[in-house]
């Protein structure tokens, strides 16, 4: 089997020949010291946004070198959306959203372009252009069907919010003006469908919804706000990947239990990454195992970065013994490779997924 | 009064702003002091609200719209307060370097405000630097330190060092989706909540 139908068949919850190993994500730092293990032909340590574009494609080879050098068996890439500097580490984009540029890589809004009902009227939307999606298409390029080609795209969720350029604002609406939330997700979810079928197009097997719905206690909302805000506009975007016949996850860290049943509900074929501070893999592969394909769960907020190698070992075992009897499991850390993380904890995470995910599973949970 | 004091009660918990100004206005025209109103109606109101949330029966735009109504309340106080010292001292808040995540510290920041804290937000993805800068200049009884991600919260030992270095008595409390008790244990940080309401409970236990 190659990477592609390993996950594939994961995703279908049936046991593949061994546990796939797959990541949603790196950073910058993660990737150059990763990388540094198989080649010298490194980009400088900074951050994307201060690389030039030959810096950049050599951080991308990087990453298409760790892919193949650890033999993962998917790669995540999402949408670069063009942007316009707006003033001292703020960039716009095509929505007129203001997004503040981090140091860690990660743009967040931090002004958008709508902050009443009013100013829906006068929103001119913004249409994905398939070059935003260089990624995936340099992927698929290098890679082919070799691997899983996921995509990665903001829920409607995180779009809405970022239209109004903060998360608060949105919730407050929850309560204050549920026709605008419905108006801002409409929006939204017109514009992922594009950005979903562009990615199919450019060779996405499958897609991420990204975005997170709970923190570390419970959900940002409650289980009859999901329902009335979220999942409707969930349902529209897993029935037009299914009508592509490719698959989507719902990534979202913290603890997501008040609205697992929706997220069933909604069509996803796998969640993501199940974190372990907050949800029990076992209970969530006994409770959904059958439903929903379990991607995660090894710990990068404390394990990864702080642990030792053994005790990652120790970890991916045990998380083995209790997702991936079955199938319908894809390793992965809790939520990253960020710059947090140590090199070797994550080279002896895949190292032991390599040593334990054979099929059928031999270890006891 | 007691009927003034139980809709004002509940109009904070509903998040009705314009009734929270409008009953604090009328409590405060008819000779109630200040105090009342906020120990009698509005601190109860966001406890009640806090163990809403952490019974599962209130989610954050719950606490949101509460934390705002109470909010309107307190603006409506303030010009009534000066000279008060029912507040629990002043708390300096930011979210550390690499971090523009901000909805966790807002939330705590209105909480503390809730609580009768006088909060100095900083901002975000603040150098260690300004943290030290902020806390020399507001010589707060609290420094809060948010982080979001995971890849950020490491910089909370490097303040937690800097602060101290200062300060070796400073009071530092730490929070954020990726931030645990055990890992607030190991950086030395003085104390630690896993969500808005007991970050303004573990703070009136500190100051």
């Amino acid at each position: 089997m190659n990477g592609r139908e390993r996950m594939l068949e994961a995703f279908a919850r049936r046991e593949p020949d061994r546990v796939p190993v797959w990541e949603m994500a790196f950073n910058e730092e993660s990737i150059i010291k990763l990388a540094s293990f198989f080649t010298d032909d490194l980009p400088p340590m900074k951050f994307a946004q201060q690389m030039t574009p030959e810096e950049k494609i050599k951080l991308l080879n990087c990453l298409f070198t760790i892919v193949r050098e650890l033999e993962l068996d998917g790669l995540s890439s999402l949408a670069l959306l063009n942007t316009e500097p707006a003033g001292e580490d703020l960039v716009k984009d095509g929505w007129g959203r203001l997004l503040r540029v981090s140091e860690e890589g990660e743009a967040t809004a931090v002004g958008g372009p709508v902050s009443s009902p009013a100013d829906l009227d006068s929103l001119e939307p913004y249409h994905p252009q398939q070059a935003e999606l260089l990624v995936l298409m340099a992927s698929k390029g290098n890679f082919g069907d070799e691997i899983a080609q996921v995509f990665v795209q903001p829920g409607p969720f995180r779009e809405s919010w970022t239209f109004l350029g903060s998360m608060e604002k949105l919730l407050f609406y929850y309560i204050k003006d549920p026709g605008f939330v419905h108006a801002l997700a409409r929006l939204a979810t017109d514009f992922i469908l594009e950005v979903v079928d562009m990615a199919v197009e450019l060779g996405a097997d499958i897609i991420g919804l990204d975005g997170d719905l709970a923190f570390s206690q419970t959900t940002l909302m409650a289980p009859a706000q999901y329902n009335e805000y979220i999942l409707p506009y969930h349902k529209e975007i897993t029935a037009r990947v299914h009508e592509h016949g490719r698959l989507i996850f719902k990534h979202s860290d913290g603890n997501m239990w008040p609205i697992m049943d929706g997220i069933v509900e909604a069509g996803f074929d796998g969640f993501h990454p199940v974190q372990p501070q907050c949800m029990d893999i076992g209970e969530v592969k006994a409770k959904y195992g059958d439903r929903l394909c379990i991607l995660g769960n090894i710990d990068c907020m404390h394990l990864l970065p702080f642990g030792t190698e053994e005790e990652v070992e120790r970890s991916v075992k045990e998380t083995i013994a209790a997702a991936a009897p079955g199938g319908g499991y894809v390793i992965s850390s809790s939520n990253s490779i960020h710059p947090g993380v140590k090199p070797e904890n994550y080279l002896a995470m895949v190292k032991a997924a390599r040593k334990y995910g054979d099929y059928p599973i031999t270890i006891g949970a | 009064m007691e009927e003034l004091l139980s809709k004002l009660k509940a109009s904070v918990i509903e998040g009705d702003e314009d009734k929270v100004r409008s009953l604090v206005e009328e409590g405060l025209s008819t000779g109630q002091g200040p105090r009342v109103l906020l120990e009698g109606a509005m601190m109860p109101a966001m406890e009640e609200i806090g163990s809403r949330f952490a019974s599962g029966e209130a989610y954050i735009p719950e606490l949101i719209v509460a934390a705002y109504a109470m909010e309107a309340g307190m603006e409506a106080l303030k010009p009534r307060m000066a000279g008060d010292d029912s507040g629990g001292g002043k708390v300096v808040l930011g979210t550390v370097a690499g971090d523009i995540h901000s909805i966790g510290k807002n939330l705590v920041r209105m909480c503390l405000e809730g609580a009768g804290f006088d909060v100095v937000d900083i901002g975000e993805d603040l150098k260690t630097e300004k943290f030290v800068e902020a806390y020399r200049e507001h010589q707060p009884r609290i420094l809060g330190l948010s982080a979001l991600l995971s890849s950020t919260m490491l910089h909370m030992r490097e303040v937690i060092e800097a602060v101290r270095a200062v300060d070796p008595a400073a009071v530092v409390m730490v929070g954020g989706a990726p931030v645990a008790q055990e890992f607030a244990d190991e950086i030395g940080a003085s104390g630690y909540a896993p969500n808005a309401f007991e970050a303004a409970i573990v703070a009136r236990e500190l100051s």
